[in-house]
């Protein structure tokens, strides 16, 4: 088990009231395979530094957790292929 | 042959050429920063030109391994749009 950030970049024309839950069920990957998953940190609408699918604003989300290395590349997977989200970026927390 | 068209005596050479340059305060110490976190832009940008560039460690005056650190971070940062690649329009 590792621990890991994981930050997302969400579609700005989401309702920003649906983001946790539905966050919440990707992340059903990680629980099921005995991982923990921490802190949700949901930053809100934020402008871009440039251009991402011709938006200039996304949705940023930050999550703590804990898991094994396969449950997290099938979440980022799983999250690369919603039409939802915008960027992802997993980094471990536990190396330094 | 006037009085004026005399010549000043050569003027000793520049107090700049010969000065050793100035040790800077490292910044990050100032700062009170152990780990750069690349969700940190407040502070990265510090370490930014205006044009978006990384800044050199003889201009930011910090360590090697914390130039290494900022360099990541930075990186980080211009993957998921937190800091721009450059700011080419000018």
């Amino acid at each position: 088990m590792r621990t890991y950030e994981v930050m997302v970049i969400l579609d700005p024309d989401l309702e920003e009231r649906t983001v946790g839950p539905s966050l919440d069920t990707l992340l059903n990957v990680v629980r099921q395979d005995g991982g923990a998953v921490g802190k949700v940190d949901i930053w809100g609408r934020r402008r871009l530094a440039y251009e991402i699918e011709r938006k200039h604003e996304g949705i940023y989300a930050v999550i703590d957790l804990t898991s094994t290395p396969e449950a997290v590349a099938e979440l980022d997977r799983q999250l690369n292929l919603n039409e939802a989200v915008l960027r992802t970026k997993v980094l471990r927390t536990d190396v330094d | 042959m006037g009085r004026n068209t005399r010549r000043e005596p050569p003027s000793p050479p520049s107090k700049a050429a010969l000065r050793k340059p100035k040790k800077k305060a490292n910044p990050l110490i100032s700062a009170k920063v152990a780990h750069v976190d690349y969700k940190d832009v407040a502070l990265l940008r510090k370490f930014i030109s205006d044009r978006g560039k990384i800044r050199a460690r003889r201009v930011t005056g910090v360590t090697v391994q914390q130039q290494r650190e900022i360099a990541t971070a930075i990186k980080n940062a211009r993957e998921m749009a937190l800091l721009p690649y450059s700011t080419a329009q000018r």
